[in-house]
């Protein structure tokens, strides 16, 4: 192995990619996304907590009030964001249909300490952003009545839960378990798969265009060849996984501890190369060792989130600074994973070109 | 019938070849990976997510209170006496003390303590489950009904707001007709112990659990919830679905791009090239299995998920669309890398146009115009009328036979086998659309095939500037619309400028500028009749397809915007494009808001 022959190849491979304006495509599709970004961050939140679409209204709804009376009009009147009309059932619905008012409640004639539950029946505009706001909202009033109504029919009961009290909600449910949670993780990854993929383009094309010949009358040897490939994409990793970490530092979310983060992208993004560079050179041709290597992605990613202390919840661990030390352990274990993989690369990588000499 | 032969030789060889370079060496593993994939899946049910552990600290000073959070993997816990938590307060994120809860003032804190409030709902829910008497833990049950509302797509333009306004004390009364409603029964329909499975498998779940379930659940029991179940409908949810159809196209695609590749890797499609078997045989021969396992696909997905059959219709033109595209990248890649990035790129742009509509299905009639809010209507149980299919696949059955058309037509040696980068690649396959022999006939009909993409990116551009305020939306849409035109009609003219300088002088750029005026402005009005109606009567299509009424005057428009690139090409050379280009758009955008202007007053 020599270091100078490594680098050659890498230095050429990185080239090659800026050559051919793929670095440019990979760019424009970070603008393109980040260009959506504010659209994503709200329908995606809202895909993975609905209540935080409380936040983005401000307005205040009608809701139409048909049946008979309750002490759910009390729990209404508490909140000014939404006001009662008491309405027929009929024309309640209409003026929803029509948009005049935003949800209609009916309320049946059962007394408050009946044997048989209260069957409220709430009326929504069917699939409709406004419903998930006001669906939250009138959840809360709801929630209310039902408290109103345990304490009612307390006598009835038999167990009681630890109370806690909370405080009041000082509202702005924001971004932030989905943010740090899951979103961070994941772009931090996407790079490491990129790359992965990127290796196997690599070392296919070689075979399918029967380049190696020219490669291999150099001084260069075929291991050399490969760790130089290995490298140029392993290089790109940290580069767009950092550039991902200051596009959301511009965004205004801070992530803590950017560098550790970043050696951990590193460590598992080597591990995913040497892989794809493992089914590269096992296949020889693109198709089969991209079909191959995306289904052993979702194995291998499956099995990593289910398994606790994994890279991903580390980085999340990081960037919100709940990690304790023992992640330099766990950086530790994948980094020699990855080198052990590396050896086994090394060693077939020397089998192959002792086997049948491409020169 | 000589054709269909050798397309179905061409297709069964194609199958052959793809199944014994696949067979050997990939199906073995490929089951075993699926064995694999099949016990971690079994791991990960039972050892559940572990991406969000120990994302919050908290302090207890009490173990009941801790046994409570303990499941709850998101907070580590550390159980200390009272005085050494309050010392020591802002190390966590929550400090419960004698069942007082303080969170810190942070974002981090509040996120905290609404997990910790919906853990704490969930141990509840819990408790009160097993209450011998039901009805006293559970008095209140929600009926959610559901009722459909479309919003008039004129609606905002003519003030109307969205959501309304509830500043009025009196009720509101509706403008059309009260349809009789049977009052809902005030008994309960579901036995106490079907509510009690309910319950007891509902409650306290993370938030990512609700898209595991979407499409199983019965949907009497799912009508009625306690106030805690009651979670926002999301008008997402069958867009789940949704991608569930989308990303196998898109996968099964990818072979087909790879097969066109590997015949232009190392000239391998020189001896297909050299038989009397015509580029449409092999085009269409090669894609045909790929189709059929792309429908089958569908279908497979359709059935296991108990949707009906129908939703495969608006599929098909996705399906076509994927192909083409395919066609296209396999074609004028240069590398295996420059193929990878294009496609994903190319997919990441194909499913926001498919999917960005979505979000406002049933909402807005702009939705329609991605064919994936008919698979969420139908999925629904809505269905969709013919028009509505015309209207929304139009585009994309467009789309994919120019796209074919311009894959057959390049499908030559020269162009296969050339090492150009991919711009010039591009460049060269329009090129050859334009003939020498009928250089204007071409660049006529050329710039009626642009029009179905124009189309396709100013309804993404509406799409995506639809929520900004009125007037900004407004210029921003005109002056995007003007240089989508500008761009489209000019790329002809460039192609022209580059493979063939010679051909452009002051005559031929006037005649070529008419001739591609006048394809545009028939194209347009081709497709705008066909399907487009619903959209041009409101403001927004006033912009984008402001042209309907006079005839002459976007005529004369369409011809200065070419005149004017070209001009800047005929003078100061082919550098001069991305200025002329500007100076066009300037032109166009000018001229649309003194009509949009002259309109709204």
């Amino acid at each position: 192995m020599n270091a100078r022959n490594i680098t050659l190849i890498a230095k050429k491979e990185l080239r090659g990619l800026s050559a051919e304006k793929t670095i440019i495509f990979a760019i424009l599709l970070q603008v393109f996304i980040a260009m959506f970004s504010s659209f994503l961050m709200v329908g995606l939140t809202a895909m993975y907590d609905p209540e935080a679409l409380e936040s983005y209204s401000t307005i205040t709804y009608g809701v139409g009030y048909a049946g008979s009376d309750s002490p759910l009009i009390g729990e209404f009147e508490k909140r000014d964001d939404l006001i009662l009309h008491r309405m027929d059932l009929p024309a309640a619905l209409a003026a929803l249909r029509e948009r005049k008012i935003s949800a209609v409640i009916y309320v049946p004639d059962t007394p408050p300490d009946a044997e048989e539950p209260i069957t409220v029946t709430l009326y929504l505009i069917q699939n409709d952003l406004q419903s998930g706001v006001i669906n939250v909202k009138i959840k809360e009033v709801l929630q209310g009545y039902e408290r109103e109504l345990r304490e009612i029919r307390a006598d009835r009961m038999t167990a009681f839960p630890v109370g806690l009290n909370f405080p009041e909600s000082r509202g702005g449910e924001n971004f932030f378990e989905f943010v740090y949670g899951l979103l961070i993780p994941l772009l931090v990854f996407l790079p490491a798969i990129v790359s992965a993929a990127l290796i196997i383009d690599l070392i296919t094309e070689e075979y399918q265009r029967r380049t190696l010949e020219t490669l291999m009358s150099t001084p260069v040897t075929f291991a050399e060849m490969i760790w130089g490939k290995i490298v140029a994409c392993e290089v790109l990793v940290p580069i767009q996984a950092g550039a991902w970490l200051l596009l959301l530092g511009l965004n205004g979310i801070e992530v803590d501890n950017a560098a550790a983060i970043l050696l951990h992208a590193s460590a598992g993004g080597l591990f995913l190369i040497l892989l794809g560079a493992l089914v590269g050179l096992h296949y020889r041709e693109r198709t089969s060792a991209q079909f191959i290597f995306s289904t052993a992605l979702v194995v291998v990613f499956l099995f990593v989130m289910a398994a606790p202390y994994n890279p991903l919840n580390l980085i999340v661990r990081l960037a919100v600074d709940t990690a304790d030390p023992v992640h330099w352990l766990i950086l530790a274990l994948v980094a020699g994973t990855t080198a052990l993989l590396g050896w086994v690369m090394t060693v077939y990588a020397r089998k192959i070109e002792r086997m049948a000499p491409v020169t | 019938m000589h054709m269909l032969s050798s397309i179905r030789t061409i297709a069964v060889w194609e199958m052959k070849r793809s199944m014994t370079t696949m067979g050997r060496n990939v199906l073995p593993l490929a089951a075993g990976l699926l064995i694999l994939l099949v016990l971690v899946t079994t791991f990960a049910a039972q050892s559940g997510v572990h991406m969000q552990d120990g994302i919050y600290h908290i302090g207890v000073d009490d173990l009941d209170t801790a046994r409570i959070i303990l499941p709850d993997t998101r907070f580590t816990v550390y159980i200390d006496s009272g005085s050494a938590l309050w010392t020591n307060r802002f190390a966590y994120d929550v400090v419960i003390l004698q069942g007082e809860v303080y969170a810190a003032d942070t974002d981090k804190g509040r996120a905290a303590l609404k997990t910790l409030e919906r853990s704490y709902q969930g141990y509840v829910s819990r408790v009160a489950a097993e209450e011998p008497d039901l009805f006293a833990a559970y008095p209140l049950w929600i009926d959610l009904e559901y009722v459909k509302s479309e919003i008039d797509f004129l609606a905002t333009q003519g003030g109307q707001q969205v959501g309304a306004p509830a500043d009025a004390r009196e009720p509101p009364v509706p403008s059309g007709p009260v349809e009789a409603v049977t009052l809902p029964p005030s008994a309960m329909p579901v036995s106490e112990d079907d509510l009690r499975e309910h319950l007891a498998g509902s409650v306290g779940d993370h938030p990512l659990s609700r898209y595991t379930g979407i499409t199983s659940g019965d949907p009497v029991m799912d009508r009625f919830r306690t106030p805690a179940e009651l979670s926002a409908p999301l008008p997402f949810d069958a867009i789940v679905l949704v991608f569930v159809f989308i990303f196998p196209l898109y996968f099964t695609s990818q072979f087909y791009m790879m097969s066109i590749m590997n015949e232009r890797v190392g000239r391998a499609g020189e001896a297909l090239l050299a038989t009397p078997v015509s580029p449409v045989a092999i085009v269409v021969g090669k894609a045909l299995p790929y189709f059929a396992v792309m429908l089958l696909i569908s279908a497979a997905i359709t059935f296991a998920i108990g949707a009906p059959l129908s939703i495969l219709l608006p599929l098909v033109p996705v399906i076509l669309f994927f192909l083409a595209n395919a066609l296209i990248i396999g074609m004028a890649s240069r590398s295996f890398k420059e193929l990878s990035f294009v496609s994903i790129f190319f997919s990441t742009i194909a499913t926001s146009y498919l999917f960005f509509p979505t979000v406002f299905a049933n909402t807005h009639v702009i939705s329609i115009i991605s064919p994936l809010t008919l698979v969420v209507l139908d999925i629904q149980g809505d269905g969709f009328t013919a028009a509505q299919y015309v209207y929304s696949t139009t585009l994309f059955f467009a789309t994919a036979l120019v796209l074919f058309y311009g894959g057959i037509m390049n499908f030559r040696e020269e162009r296969l086998f050339s090492e150009k980068p991919l711009l010039s690649r591009l460049i060269d396959f329009i090129s050859a659309g334009i003939r020498r022999d009928h250089p204007y006939l071409s660049l006529f009909l050329l710039s009626v095939f642009t029009i179905p993409f124009v189309f396709m990116v100013q309804m993404m551009v509406l799409v995506l500037f639809f929520n900004i305020p009125m007037p900004l939306s407004l210029v921003l849409l005109v002056v995007s619309a003007a240089f989508v035109e500008e761009f489209a009609k000019s790329i002809g003219l460039y192609a022209v400028a580059q493979t063939r300088p010679a051909f452009l002088t002051p005559k031929t750029l006037l005649i070529g500028a008419v001739a591609i005026g006048f394809g545009f402005l028939i194209g347009e009005k081709l497709l705008l009749f066909a399907t487009l109606a619903q959209i041009t009567e409101s403001i927004f299509g006033n912009v984008l397809f402001l042209s309907l009424q006079v005839l002459w005057m976007p005529l004369l428009l369409h011809i200065t915007g070419v005149l004017i690139i070209g001009g800047f090409l005929l003078v100061l050379g082919r550098r001069a494009y991305g200025p002329g280009l500007i100076a066009a758009t300037v032109v166009h955008s000018l001229y649309n808001l003194y009509f949009l202007a002259g309109a709204l007053l």
